[in-house]
């Protein structure tokens, strides 16, 4: 991690955008952020995906966010949420074509600043739990600056990255597709699952996480510094 | 329901006891649960464990063993555990070890009890677990609503209550009127020279043969008795005793040993175990005038089984009351086509080949059936009359359910409606001059057993085939071959616990695979000793006490086909259940690694007594 990384996730920096946060995003930093001190097993994840028009935060925009939280390493389905977000332009073909949610979906869906004072609460206090998290984080950082004045800081664990020291501590060379969610899940003999969502690949990355966390601690009392990003 | 929670409540739905929940309920389910994930080897629940939830795997499996380190149960996909800790208290009663990185759905201890109180078939799945109520077979006679089976278990010679009353035959009416008051008897025997049975006589013929006629009560009790009545020996079933007062409309029922009377039994007797339903719709069909009727009553046949199977029936049980209703169907067909063209003008006697011979049927059954006619028979004269009745029969079993045999063996067929002659010629032939055309047919034919008409025609033919089976090795060796020709799937089961994807399509056959090489490993060790028993149990329990086979490996044989044929018929339940229909296919992953196991064990019985036919036998042809 480069040390502008460091600075962005150090407790400093925290308290500084802090001050800048309206709206949810303030009460969201009105809850300690969770701590890297204390074991996995003790730690609240909100795994979470989100589908979009696009890779660049700037320029796309977010279309749905699935959620699950994991609470002393179980997933709580109850907890699931969906929501489909009304975007700002019209939805491009390839978009359409990838998520197949058209814009008659979407016409009464709520906006993304709606979603987001839905989704920060969930958030507060809870680690993000993503497989390949820069999408996640770039998109949400990206609103949270254009609608509550401040970027969006959260500790995060990327299944992605767990995967890749897995395979670099196992000294295998790395085929490809080795890191998709599909192929992960399979070598830790999960059931397969049918990328439908958001929601779908949020339940799939968490019962990834958990078996990551199995192979390392089956206890869970391994601290959440070992596995942040 | 988003889609991914729509998964889970599929997942659930296609696994007992689940799939006994309505669809709002089990869709409801997801949403309760939560995941949780043990590599192999982690021991999730400990003895006195504080155990919250019911534990359903998702993927993997896991071992319970008992406090003292005894295996109970493997358990794989779709499967359940921490159930006794749901009947008490959520303490867990035994230690659960995955043998396989798994993946759990837990599901709350108060959302479990809220679905075992609305739901007793699912509550059943887990009070039988849960060790509420013990499995034994003890107690499964015992309990109250498996009458069913209480008539299976017990012999007509349990149910003789007393002492039998009987009379001479040169009594008069008044002495067993008076004989019959002083003992309380509804029924009187009435016999010839000491216990030769000549007659029977009840409370219903002195008022209807003799008061309402004002018949003198000095003539003798021969003037009213009814002669030669039918009669049941003291071993066969309850059931069997029931079914034959039920289709005859008779209320008493003499008990015959080898020409001897030994005891009378009465509705009475029987009545107290009155829901029945499998005698009441043999005895519906007995009443029935068109196919299209009885197609009705069969197509409960499925649900019956379903029925039996849940109660804990084994499958020898099951196909007795199966083939029961078969043959009610056949015998009522029969009389209808008498009725028809009119009596026979030569004594025939309609036979059942195959499962239905054998009384191994299950949900689906096609037809195999042939007519033995006397040898009074005249084709130019008689053939019209059988050839009418025959395709009156078959016809309409195909119409009740019981479709056409594909191999045409059927009495509808001419080659399959003939006299004894004919008859002693083809098993002559099959006998002498085996080949493997006419070994094919033995499966069916050397299954043979009596429905309707005149048995007789039948046991001298029975006889024949019996002593010259016994006494030709060319034809025992050539069985052999035949029954060597069924492959039993052990090397499917080599990898099976390590394959994953892609080889999932493969199923397996139980009725080839299974059911019908101990079949024919039982027909040959029958034949070879002069067995004349049909059905595979009572063959294999016949043959034990000759050398072809050893008492332990016929043992081991009745195990293997009793778990084999009780597997295909749960198999064949589960997909009643789900309202598919029934075949003989079986994914293994539906089993749960514990019956996996059993059913490897199973193939190799088989296998092993395969190789011992072959030794005992020879092998020749195919």
């Amino acid at each position: 991690m480069g040390l502008r990384q460091k600075i962005l996730d150090s407790r400093l920096y925290r308290d500084f955008i802090q001050r800048k946060a309206t709206g949810p995003l303030r009460t969201y930093y009105d809850v300690p952020a969770a701590d890297p001190e204390r074991s996995v097993m003790e730690t609240e994840f909100i795994a979470l995906d989100l589908e979009t028009t696009g890779l660049d935060p700037k320029k796309d925009e977010i279309v749905s966010l699935g959620w699950v939280i994991i609470r002393q390493l179980s997933v709580d389905f109850s907890s699931c949420e969906h929501i489909l977000v009304r975007p700002t332009k019209e939805l491009s073909e390839s978009s359409v074509v990838v998520h197949r949610i058209f814009d008659s979906d979407v016409a009464d869906a709520p906006s993304i600043e709606a979603a987001l004072e839905h989704l920060l609460p969930q958030m507060a206090g809870r680690v993000l739990l993503s497989h390949h998290a820069p999408i996640e984080l770039g998109f949400l950082g990206q609103a949270c600056k254009q609608f509550f004045g401040a970027p969006l800081q959260i500790p995060t664990v990327d299944t992605l990255v767990l995967a890749l020291r897995d395979i670099r501590r196992s000294g295998e060379t790395m085929k490809s597709g080795a890191l998709r969610l599909d192929t992960l899940r399979r070598n830790h003999n999960l059931p397969p699952f049918r990328a439908h969502n958001a929601l779908s690949d949020a339940i799939a990355a968490s019962g990834l996480f958990l078996a990551q966390i199995a192979k390392r601690d089956p206890k869970g009392e391994l601290e959440l510094d070992r596995i942040l990003r | 329901m988003s889609i991914e929670l729509e998964e889970i409540a599929e997942f659930l739905k296609q696994h007992h006891p689940f799939d006994l929940l309505p669809d709002e309920e089990i869709n409801a389910l997801p949403k309760r649960l939560s995941a949780r994930y043990f590599r192999a080897g982690t021991k999730v629940l400990s003895p006195e464990e504080q155990c919250l939830h019911l534990y359903i795997i998702r993927t993997g499996g896991t071992e319970t063993r008992d406090p003292n380190g005894q295996l109970l149960a493997r358990l794989s996909e779709g499967e359940c555990f921490g159930v006794r800790a749901m009947y008490q208290n959520g303490r867990a009663a035994n230690n659960i070890t995955t043998l396989e990185d798994s993946l759990c759905y837990l599901l709350p201890e108060k959302d479990f009890h809220a679905l075992t109180g609305k739901y007793p078939q699912f509550s059943y799945f887990f009070a039988q677990m849960g060790g509420e109520r013990l499995r034994s077979g003890m107690q499964l006679l015992e309990s109250r609503d498996d009458d069913q089976l209480k008539l299976m278990s017990v012999k007509v010679s349990d149910l003789i209550a007393r002492e039998l009353v009987s009379i001479d035959t040169s009594a008069s009416i008044l002495e067993a009127g008076q004989l019959m008051s002083k003992e309380r008897v509804s029924c009187l025997l009435i016999t010839e020279g000491g216990d030769g049975v000549a007659g029977i006589m009840t409370d219903r013929d002195l008022r209807n043969r003799v008061i309402a006629k004002g018949r003198s009560y000095d003539e003798p009790v021969t003037a009213i008795m009814t002669e030669k009545p039918i009669s049941i020996d003291p071993d066969q079933y309850a059931f069997d005793a029931l079914l034959t007062m039920t289709r005859n409309n008779i209320r008493h029922l003499p008990v015959m040993k080898d020409g001897k009377a030994v005891g009378m039994i009465t509705t009475n007797n029987l009545l107290a175990r009155q829901s029945l339903s499998a005698v009441y719709m043999a005895g519906r069909i007995g009443k029935l005038t068109e196919p299209e009727e009885m197609a009705k009553v069969i197509a409960q046949v499925p649900e019956l089984l379903s029925h039996l199977i849940e109660a804990g029936a084994t499958s020898q049980n099951a196909g007795h009351i199966v083939t029961t209703l078969s043959d009610a169907a056949t015998a009522r067909l029969l009389q209808l086509a008498e009725d028809e063209f009119g009596p026979p003008p030569v004594p025939y006697v309609w036979m059942a080949g195959g499962s239905q011979g054998r009384q191994e049927q299950t949900a689906l059954s096609d037809q195999d059936n042939c007519l033995i006619i006397d040898d009074a028979y005249n084709a130019d004269q008689h053939g019209d009359y059988f050839k009418n009745l025959a395709d009156f029969v078959c016809d309409g079993l195909n119409k009740v359910g019981y479709v056409y045999c594909p191999g045409e063996m059927m009495a509808r067929t001419d080659e399959w409606r003939q006299p004894v002659r004919t008859w002693q010629h083809y098993f002559n032939k099959w006998i002498e001059q085996p080949e493997p055309k006419s070994l094919m047919l033995c499966s069916v034919w050397f299954d043979l057993r009596p429905v309707h008409g005149t048995k007789s025609l039948f046991e001298d033919l029975h006889r024949m085939i019996i002593s010259k089976a016994k006494d030709n090795r060319i034809f025992q060796a050539y069985m052999v071959g035949n029954a060597l020709s069924h492959h039993v799937p052990l090397g499917f089961f080599k990898n099976f616990v390590m394959i994953r994807g892609g080889e999932h399509d493969k199923t397996l056959d139980l009725k080839h695979n299974g059911v019908v090489p101990i079949v024919d490993i039982a027909r040959i060790h029958a034949l070879a000793n002069g067995v004349e028993a049909v059905n595979t149990y009572e063959r294999l329990n016949a043959v034990k006490a000759f050398p072809s086979i050893s008492n332990q490996g016929a043992s081991d044989l009745l195990d293997a086909f009793e778990f084999i044929s009780i597997t295909r018929l749960k198999h064949q339940v589960r997909q009643i259940r789900r309202g598919e229909k029934p075949d003989n296919f079986l994914q293994p992953e539906s089993l749960s690694a514990f019956e996996r196991s059993h059913l490897k064990d199973a193939f190799s019985v088989i296998k092993n007594l395969q190789g011992a036919l072959e030794h005992a036998f020879g092998k020749s042809g195919t």
